[in-house]
């Protein structure tokens, strides 16, 4: 009977090549983070069950209109009136914008209204009621 | 005075990378905790362009669904609350499409300026889990007017 010799390794995980990853997962998370381009203003917003995920993002021009009924386009606050001219430039620009109404829920219809009506001249047609989730 | 040659330290300059890895998964564990997802979403809606040309729809086609400046919700004349009106208003859609060889009726949301917003959105999302429901449109009363 042979006993088998015994061979004395030993093991060691190689870290040299740990710093590398862990800078492509960096630059990875640097370049994938997307910033907001505007501040807007804090809404609260209402709450619908049939509210749907938008996926496509690049497209959506985002409108404020906080519980005073202030309205912000670009962070820059503005008239009813004004959602129009703003979103004329942008519809040249890029003709398939969606507008994202980020409405507070206690505001009156009325400013809504306002700003439907604005789009409808501006020609953006494509609008999106931005809700949360409802549970239950 | 002699100047002494002083003795030369035979060193290399090296830089300690061993903490590096721990550096930089620091600032991944940074960035991928202060990073907050937006998801946007909501409810999509296109709205009618704006024409000159008068379009007359039939009255029968159309079905109002109404809200008050108190935010109280009406279903043409007949006062409904939100749990009723989702149920209503199919009967009313599958009735008109049995009576009209399945043609969509046009089911119009009419809120009053003074209505508080979400009162809007709570309807619209009622119609919106409607199936059958596929035409939709907004509108606004003002009162007085």
């Amino acid at each position: 009977m042979r006993l088998r010799q015994k061979v004395s390794t030993r093991t060691n995980i190689p870290t040299a090549s740990m710093s590398d990853i862990a800078f492509l997962l960096l630059l990875f998370f640097l370049v994938s983070t997307k910033f907001r381009k505007e501040i807007g203003f804090k809404v609260l917003l209402p709450e619908a069950r049939a509210t749907e995920r938008i996926i496509k993002t690049e497209n959506l021009a985002r409108v404020y209109v906080n519980s005073k009924g202030q309205i912000s386009v670009d962070d820059f606050l503005v008239l009813p009136e004004g959602v129009s001219t703003r979103f004329k430039l942008k519809v040249l620009e890029n003709p398939g914008i969606i507008a994202y109404i980020k409405a507070d829920k206690h505001v009156k219809y009325d400013y809504v209204d306002q700003i439907l009506e604005a789009l409808r001249d501006a020609k953006a047609l494509r609008v999106i009621f931005a809700t949360e989730f409802k549970k239950g | 005075m002699p100047i002494l040659p002083r003795p030369k330290l035979s060193s290399e300059a090296e830089i300690p990378t061993a903490s590096m890895a721990d550096i930089a998964f620091l600032l991944i564990i940074f960035f991928m905790t202060s990073t907050v997802f937006m998801r946007d979403k909501g409810l999509k809606l296109v709205l009618p362009e704006k024409t000159d040309q008068i379009v007359t729809i039939g009255g029968e086609r159309v079905i109002r669904v109404s809200i008050n400046d108190q935010g109280d919700i009406f279903l043409e004349e007949e006062a409904v609350t939100p749990l009723d009106l989702k149920d209503k208003l199919t009967q009313r859609i599958l009735d008109y499409k049995a009576k009209h060889e399945g043609k969509d009726p046009l089911v119009i949301i009419r809120t009053n300026v003074e209505a508080p917003y979400e009162r809007m959105i709570d309807v619209f999302d009622i119609i919106k889990q409607i199936p059958e429901a596929r035409a939709v449109s907004l509108a606004s009363i003002k009162t007085g007017g």
